[in-house]
């Protein structure tokens, strides 16, 4: 896949951005993440990890990179799509009032990009408050209706906040989560069946490659009919537009012409209990 | 002993109440030796007399305290603006009034450039223009092989050709929000934020930051300086790499160099960060560069409907602005900046942001009294009396969004918060009444730089379309001058060197060609800037 994956995190401050990015640096996902952070400070890794560290960017052994953004954004992910070789995926932190939509509309826009959604952690202690809040309320609720996937940290026996209301996007607590990176990158694309069970225990992998050519009203209903507790489905799928390459995240997707792809070749990831592998060939079959 | 130098004027304007006008100033050592009459310096010896600015009226440097680098860098592309507005190099732009005249402005400009060599044009505003929608097909009638690239004057919208559209691969199977389509599901050509506008950026090289920090770009900004009767002017949320301090210590480092800049960082990210950096930037200081303050952003814009305004909010039904700081890190910032004696200026345009700042610098000081801090609010557009109160009782300064007043007096009325609170907008009477001290700025380029331009509107208060906005809050000439002078240089704290023109100062004036005073307060605008001197070297236009 040469389009570099955009995932933006949004969430107020001390909602648990920076431990959830703790977390995906320190996984052995095998990708070369790259992750533009507001605050440099706060990263905290093992040291043995650190392959090499400066005032605003640090490397580590398995690959991934951790540095500050500057002062202005677009022009860091430019750096970014300019770096050679470019990273596996691309995770930006947004600020803690800002709006993470606005920064992730970039990869639906941006060739160069493919979008890896928004994704919203709420403070299960504080977000009720904060979400009435007369001078914030909006704003945070808003970092919440754009969310493709909303993570919940420091809730007490898993009880969500109830400011939440009902999203469209599937809420998880990351308590009972054993890895984060599956959520917030998906799978690699492979050649072939790969043994995901046991790569991710928490989480089920699905994948598909076939020869067929989908119609206009089929590559409709591959977007429309998606299991709904599916949290990520990439690939690339032939048909009669051309061949396409597809994100799904959540409640979002978004498709964008493929180069020179030969095959159908997708990959879905769910949790485990929530969804199953019949689940997401049930629905291949019925498209 | 060097050399003095004692230029005549028909009038010197000082701003400094003992001696409120003369007709002589001696200049030593790059400094202002006497001020008086053509013996005033002679007790401390030999004088050249100079008199060169003999038909000019000399008056303090003028002290832009709210401007950007990029006002200069933006003339590297082409202006399509509505207004009259004058290049860095002089060259009047005749302002733009329908979408032929952009067109043909446009055409105009791409024959000085090379064969499919982008076309970039800034400063349009449809808001002025009655004609329908800019798009792509009226672009194509430029080039449709060249790309071309319009930026809006809020620089939150472009419009691009059909070559453009081509190069960020947008189409009608495009679905990103911001890339606008027409009922036949054609992209226009209209680009709306960022994440729209970026694939073309890209492609077009369109970087405005890269642009500001050239070598090019800061003698620009000079040059539209000295063009205003500047000599002090601010850069005022300046990202300052480390690569960016050395270019910017060698261009203003140069001798003859006619300008002093006060770039103001940017606070992004975390406070502690932030200082640090404002620490170690002030160290690097220099008479034509003063580091050290740092810039806070709050709210939006009024006429974005992102500020954050009180109640009754927007008269539209608009859902209120928005923070680009939530209030609790202006309350952390606030307090590390004043607890490491850091000087700030905040970014408030809405009344609720500057309410918020107000607490969070009453928080801080609570917590770290320091008298002398001088943090200053800017744009305080929405500011009425208990704020001003508040503020001088915090000992912050004012920086008033004066030309609000003529660019978006009528959209304020009609589109924003209302006629009576439009008409206290920017209420500079009612600051300098409670006794606050107040500059008044372009914040160029989102206006043209031009202090006396920005002394005009806080003196008449008109409107583009020539109504008066609230006569209750209209200022004295004498009191707009102190403001874009004194006033201003207080804010940077650098009124013990600029700002007057008296004994033991800097030789910075700015040279006009009629006595700002004396003509018709509708005239102030009109008064001619011949040039300026600056530590003692003149630098006629």
């Amino acid at each position: 896949m040469t389009r570099l994956p955009l995932t933006v995190i949004g969430g107020y401050l001390g909602a648990g951005k920076t431990t959830l990015i703790n977390r995906l640096l320190a996984e052995g996902h095998g990708q070369r993440i790259l992750v533009m952070v507001n605050d440099f400070g706060a990263i905290n890794i093992d040291a043995a990890l650190i392959r090499s560290q400066s005032d605003d960017m640090l490397e580590l052994s398995n690959g991934c990179v951790c540095c500050t953004m500057g002062a202005d954004l677009f022009m860091a992910i430019g750096d970014v799509l300019d770096r050679a070789p470019r990273p596996d995926h691309l995770v930006i932190e947004a600020s803690g009032i800002a709006d993470p939509a606005r920064i992730a509309q970039v990869a639906m826009a941006e060739p160069d990009l493919s979008y890896g959604g928004v994704v919203t952690v709420v403070d299960a202690q504080n977000y009720d408050a904060l979400a009435a809040d007369f001078q914030i309320g909006t704003q945070l609720r808003g970092q919440v209706d754009v969310a493709d996937l909303i993570l919940i940290s420091k809730a007490v026996d898993g009880e969500v906040p109830s400011a939440l209301g009902l999203p469209d996007a599937q809420v998880l607590d990351l308590a009972g989560l054993a890895q984060v990176a599956p959520l917030i990158l998906g799978d690699a694309l492979g050649d072939g069946p790969k043994d995901t069970p046991d790569r991710h225990p928490a989480y089920v992998s699905w994948n598909v490659t076939s020869d067929a050519v989908l119609s206009r009203a089929q590559l409709d209903a591959l977007i429309r009919t998606r299991p709904s507790k599916a949290l990520r489905v990439k690939g690339f799928v032939l048909s009669e537009r051309g061949p396409m390459e597809v994100h799904c995240v959540g409640p979002s997707h978004n498709m964008k012409p493929a180069g020179d792809v030969t095959q159908t070749q997708l990959v879905g990831i769910g949790l485990k209990g929530h969804i199953t592998q019949d689940d997401f060939a049930a629905w291949w079959d019925s498209i | 002993m060097t050399q003095i130098t004692v230029f005549e004027a028909k009038k010197v304007i000082t701003m400094d109440m003992n001696r409120s006008q003369a007709t002589h100033v001696a200049v030593r050592d790059g400094k202002v030796l006497a001020v008086g009459g053509a013996d005033c310096a002679d007790p401390w010896g030999p004088v050249t007399h100079d008199s060169s600015l003999a038909h000019s009226v000399l008056m303090p440097g003028l002290v832009e305290g709210h401007a950007h680098m990029m006002a200069g860098a933006m003339w590297r592309y082409a202006y399509a603006g509505y207004h009259d507005r004058v290049d860095p190099q002089g060259k009047l732009w005749k302002g733009m009034g329908d979408l032929d005249a952009v067109i043909d402005g446009l055409a105009g400009f791409a024959e000085g450039l090379d064969d499919n060599e982008p076309l970039v044009g800034w400063g349009f505003d449809p808001i002025f223009l009655s004609s329908e929608r800019m798009g792509a097909k009226h672009l194509d009638r430029i080039s449709k092989d060249r790309p071309i690239a319009i930026i809006f004057s809020n620089f939150h919208l472009m419009c691009v050709n059909s070559k453009a559209l081509e190069m960020a691969g947008y189409d009608a199977g495009t679905n990103a929000e911001g890339v606008i389509k027409g009922p036949d599901g054609i992209p226009t050509g209209e680009l709306q934020e960022m994440a729209a506008m970026f694939p073309v950026m890209r492609r077009l090289g369109i970087d405005f930051r890269g642009l500001s920090q050239t070598r090019e770009a800061i003698s620009d900004y000079a040059a539209v300086a000295q063009r205003a009767g500047v000599t002090t002017v601010t850069d005022l949320f300046s990202s300052m790499e480390d690569e960016d301090l050395a270019v910017m210590l060698d261009v203003t480092g140069k001798p003859d160099f006619p300008l002093r800049i006060v770039p103001v960082l940017g606070a992004l990210g975390d406070a502690t960060g932030t200082a640090d950096k404002a620490e170690r930037l002030a160290k690097a200081s220099t008479d034509k560069l003063r580091l050290g303050a740092v810039k806070l952003m709050t709210d939006g814009a009024i006429q974005g409907w992102t500020a954050r305004v009180k109640w009754p909010f927007y008269v539209g039904g608009q859902p209120n602005g928005i923070w680009n700081t939530p209030p609790e890190l202006i309350f952390s910032l606030c307090e590390e900046m004043q607890k490491r004696g850091i000087q700030m200026h905040i970014h408030v345009n809405g009344d609720e942001a500057a309410e918020v700042t107000l607490e969070a610098i009453a928080a801080a000081l609570r917590k770290y009294p320091g008298p002398g801090h001088r943090h200053v609010l800017q744009h305080c557009q929405m500011m009425g009396r208990d704020l001003y109160a508040r503020a001088k009782e915090l000992g912050c300064c004012t920086n008033i969004f004066s030309n609000h007043i003529y660019y978006f007096g009528d959209q304020h009325i009609a589109l924003t918060i209302g006629r009576d609170r439009a008409e206290r907008m920017d209420a500079a009477r009612t600051a300098l009444d409670v006794g606050v001290n107040i500059a008044l700025h372009s914040d160029a380029p989102v206006t043209p730089l031009g202090p006396l331009f920005t002394a005009w509107c806080a003196v008449n208060r008109q409107t583009m379309s020539g109504q008066t906005l609230g006569a209750a809050q209209c200022i004295t000439v004498d009191e707009a001058l102190f403001a874009i002078t004194m006033g201003a240089a207080y804010t940077l704290k650098l009124d013990a060197e600029i700002g007057s023109i008296e004994t033991g100062k800097r030789a910075d004036f700015a040279i006009l060609g009629d006595d700002p005073t004396a003509v018709d307060p509708m005239h102030l605008k009109d008064v001619p800037v011949l040039g300026t001197v600056h530590g003692g070297q003149v630098h006629l236009l």
